[in-house]
C-alpha cells in the first residue's frame, strides 16, 4: 500500500492538484457541507425507520434523499481529491480503512433497504409501528454515518497514520 | 486583551492541547464537527421543507426537529467554547471568527422566526410565506458562511 502511495503521489495530476495552495481548505468546505447534506437528508428517514415522527409517511421523508445522495456524492469527489493528494496519509493509515469499512457498511444496509424493506415501508399505514427489521437498518445507517464522521474527524490523531 | 492572553496561556491550555490523550483536543473537535453535522442537518431539513422540497411533509410534522436543532447547538455551544478558551487571544482579534459567529447568530435567528411564522402555525396556515421562504434560504446560505469559515480559521491561524 505505501509503494502504491508513493505512486500515487509521483503522479503529476498528484502534484499539480497538491501545488493549489487553496484546494484544500475548498474541498475540506465543501467535503463539511457535503457531510451535513448527507446526515441531513438520510438522518430523517433512519429516525422515521427507527420509529420516531410517526404519523409521517415514509414516502415523503423518501423525497429528502436525493440531497442526501448529493451530500454523499460531493463527499466522495471531496474525499477522492484528498487521497490524490496525499496518499500516504490515508492509504496507510487503518482509521482510514476504517472509515471506507464503515462507508461499505452504510452503503450495503441502504441496499438491504431498497431491495428488502423499502416497498413493505412505503405502503406501510403511517400511524403504525415500524418493524424491527426497518428500525435495525435505521439505526444502523445512523450509527454508521456518525462512524464514518468519527473517523475521518480523528483521523489525524487516532494511530499513527503516517 | 490581557484576560484573553491569560486564556489562552493558561495551564489548561497546555494541558489541553499538549496532552498526548486523544480525549482533550481531538475529542472536543470531533464533539464540534458531530454538532455541526446534527445542528445544520436537522435545520437543512426544515428550511428545504419551507422551500417547497418534500413538499408533501405537513409542516407541523417537522416540530420534533427542533430539538435535534438545540441538541446540536448545545454540544457546539459547549465545545466551541473549550475550543475559543484555547486560543482566546489569537480568534478575539480573527475577523473570520467574527464572520462565522455572526453567521451562526443570524442563521439561527431566521430559523427562529421561520419557526414562529411558518411551522409552529401550520395548523391555521399549512404554506409558507414567501418571507418565510427567503428567511430559510438565507439560514441555509448563513450555514454554509459558518462552515467555511470555521474550516478556514484553521488556515489562517497565527
Amino acid at each position: 500500500m505505501a509503494e502504491f502511495a508513493a505512486w500515487v503521489e509521483s503522479t503529476a495530476i498528484s502534484k499539480a492538484l497538491f501545488g493549489m495552495s487553496w484546494l484544500w481548505p475548498l474541498c475540506e468546505s465543501l467535503h463539511f457541507i457535503g457531510l451535513c447534506m448527507l446526515i441531513g437528508g438520510a438522518g430523517l428517514l433512519d429516525l422515521r425507520l427507527m420509529g420516531m415522527f410517526r404519523g409521517l409517511p415514509i414516502r415523503h421523508v423518501k423525497a429528502l434523499m436525493p440531497w442526501g445522495i448529493a451530500g454523499f456524492i460531493i463527499n466522495a469527489i471531496t474525499g477522492a481529491l484528498f487521497l490524490t493528494m496525499q496518499p500516504h496519509l490515508y492509504l496507510t493509515s487503518g482509521v482510514w480503512w476504517s472509515k471506507v469499512a464503515f462507508i461499505v457498511i452504510a452503503g450495503a444496509n441502504a441496499l438491504f433497504f431498497e431491495t428488502r424493506l423499502a416497498l413493505p415501508a412505503l405502503a406501510m399505514d403511517p400511524n403504525a409501528d415500524t418493524s424491527s427489521g426497518m428500525k435495525l437498518v435505521g439505526a444502523l445507517s445512523l450509527f454508521s454515518w456518525f462512524a464514518v464522521l468519527y473517523c475521518g474527524r480523528m483521523l489525524p490523531y487516532l494511530g499513527t497514520g503516517n | 486583551m490581557a484576560f484573553f492572553h491569560s486564556l489562552q496561556n493558561s495551564a489548561f491550555t497546555d494541558w489541553f492541547l499538549g496532552s498526548d490523550s486523544i480525549w482533550t483536543y481531538p475529542t472536543v473537535l470531533t464533539l464540534h464537527t458531530v454538532g455541526m453535522a446534527i445542528l445544520v442537518g436537522a435545520s437543512l431539513v426544515i428550511n428545504l421543507r419551507i422551500l417547497q422540497v418534500a413538499g408533501a411533509i405537513p409542516l407541523q410534522r417537522l416540530q420534533p426537529l427542533y430539538r435535534f436543532v438545540w441538541i446540536g447547538f448545545a454540544v457546539n455551544l459547549s465545545s466551541g467554547l473549550v475550543l475559543f478558551v484555547t486560543e482566546a487571544a489569537d480568534r478575539v482579534v480573527d475577523p473570520v471568527f467574527y464572520v462565522k459567529i455572526c453567521s451562526i447568530v443570524a442563521a439561527l435567528s431566521f430559523g427562529m422566526v421561520v419557526k414562529r411564522n411558518a411551522i409552529d402555525r401550520s395548523d391555521r396556515q399549512p404554506a409558507a410565506s414567501a418571507r418565510s421562504r427567503f428567511l430559510a434560504a438565507a439560514s441555509l446560505a448563513l450555514w454554509a458562511v459558518a462552515i467555511v469559515s470555521g474550516r478556514l480559521m484553521a488556515y489562517l491561524k497565527n
